[in-house]
């Protein structure tokens, strides 16, 4: 693989696709590192972006890998939140990405919460825009329908068309246009299986290839 | 946040919940006025003080007083319950009216206090956005005057129309780009026209313009949208 990232120190933050050891906590940040970058990856089972932003707990774990460290994953019932501005003093990296969408976008819900994901997402596109750093933020995949989550794919569609409207300054992967629904199976409706991880996390790889910001050439 | 309404739960987690509040720069701020949010669902209520002098706001739980001067008269858009009535009362002096409100999920709603005949009127501007975008800003008139049967927002020295014909009572929203512009209301000919002082509008956030009814003709009030974080 081509180090189309070097260079580059990445910080990965995201929600439970990120909580898991071969999830996106191994895949995507295997990928970047093989391109080059330095990676540090942060995620929250269950948290929206405001967690990031206002101090809370996850219920349901959370997890962190620095560099060429293992995973370490956190199950705890009760944990505090990460803070992106602790992360980003932390990490100090000129790129940021942010994969989140299903824990905000109301599977269940008859009616789309606009108004409080706008709020969730410009808490925290505002706190990195106010660091002048880079970011990139992932939607969420097609997922499965017909589970306890009520995921269906008009919803992800519709969180993907308003987080494409969203997000900025941050740019917009959109991670519908790497498969088609039902191609990438899941455990339980959301989750993928270990190989809906390595082509989601190839796909997303691949994409911040194409725009990510790049480092100034060595004279 | 200037604006900020701190918060105040009912029952049980009353105590809890004022254990944890940070000291903010409230508008005299005693407490949260309704519980709110996620997972039931989320609608957002604010009151904005158009009268003359302070307004108090009583809910069963709390009460704020509100100044009447542009930098805290419009309250920040607090996350509350759909489906719940919201009751309790404004206060202008001695004059009271009873709030109960019912709001829908998603819905923004802002309750304006003017005074009337009687002393105090509320109007309920219901708002269902659904144009929040991070590359635009968005640009509300509420008309708050009986007398201006059609307000509009217009930009520019040619006074072009940005929201065309709200009737009292009502709201009009529209995008536009985030620009520098002169922005001013007017209930009749653009020659009568009352700047409204928004300054550099930011990609991504959103305004309010109210317009209410002054002892020489109509008044502008504009402010930058605030609205308060979810916060379980």
């Amino acid at each position: 693989m081509d180090a189309l990232l070097a260079g580059l120190t990445i910080l990965v933050i995201g929600d439970s696709h990120m909580v898991t050891r071969d999830y996106l906590i191994t895949t995507l940040h295997d990928d970047l590192m093989a391109q080059g970058a330095n990676v540090d990856s942060y995620g929250m089972c269950g948290a929206n972006a405001g967690d990031w932003v206002y101090p809370s707990t996850v219920s349901c774990g959370k997890a962190e890998r620095i560099g060429k460290e293992a995973p370490v994953i956190n199950r705890a019932p009760s944990t505090p939140t990460y803070q992106i501005d602790q992360v980003i003093a932390k990490s100090h990296p000129n790129l940021i990405v942010i994969e989140m969408g299903d824990t905000m976008a109301g599977y269940g819900q008859k009616d789309f919460p606009q108004g409080w994901i706008y709020q969730q997402v410009h808490a925290l596109t505002g706190r990195i825009a106010a660091q002048n750093i880079p970011c990139v933020w992932v939607g969420p995949p097609w997922g499965s329908e017909g589970s306890t989550y009520h995921k269906t794919f008009d919803r992800v569609k519709e969180m993907s068309e308003f987080l494409s409207t969203a997000v900025a300054p941050c740019k917009f992967i959109d991670s519908t246009q790497f498969s088609k629904p039902n191609d990438w199976p899941t455990i339980d409706g959301q989750h993928l299986t270990n190989a809906g991880y390595k082509a989601w996390g190839a796909d997303i790889a691949a994409a911040l290839d194409q725009i990510a910001p790049r480092p100034a050439a060595k004279q | 946040m200037i604006r900020s309404i701190r918060r105040v739960f009912s029952g049980a987690a009353l105590l809890t919940a004022l254990a944890a509040m940070p000291q903010g720069q409230g508008v005299a701020a005693e407490g949260r006025l309704y519980p709110s949010g996620p997972p039931n669902g989320v609608a957002y209520l604010r009151f904005v003080n158009l009268a003359p002098s302070e307004v108090t706001i009583v809910s069963p739980a709390a009460k704020i007083v509100m100044p009447a001067d542009d930098a805290h008269r419009v309250g920040e858009f607090d996350p509350v319950t759909p489906g719940v009535a919201l009751t309790g009362s404004a206060q202008l002096g001695a004059a009271t009216k009873p709030i109960d409100i019912t709001l829908t999920a998603n819905e923004f709603v802002t309750v304006a206090v003017t005074t009337s005949g009687d002393g105090i009127s509320l109007t309920v501007f219901r708002e269902t956005p659904s144009d929040f975008n991070a590359l635009k800003s968005s640009l509300g008139l509420f008309n708050a005057d009986k007398d201006c049967a059609k307000a509009q927002l217009v930009a520019g020295d040619s006074h072009q129309t940005v929201v065309a014909d709200v009737a009292p009572g009502a709201t009009g929203r529209r995008l536009v780009n985030p620009v520098n512009a002169e922005l001013a209301v007017a209930c009749g000919g653009p020659a009568q026209a009352v700047p409204a002082k928004l300054d550099q509008l930011n990609a991504g956030d959103r305004y309010s313009v109210f317009v209410i009814a002054g002892a020489s003709g109509p008044q502008v009030v504009a402010q930058r949208d605030e609205q308060a974080p979810f916060q379980p």
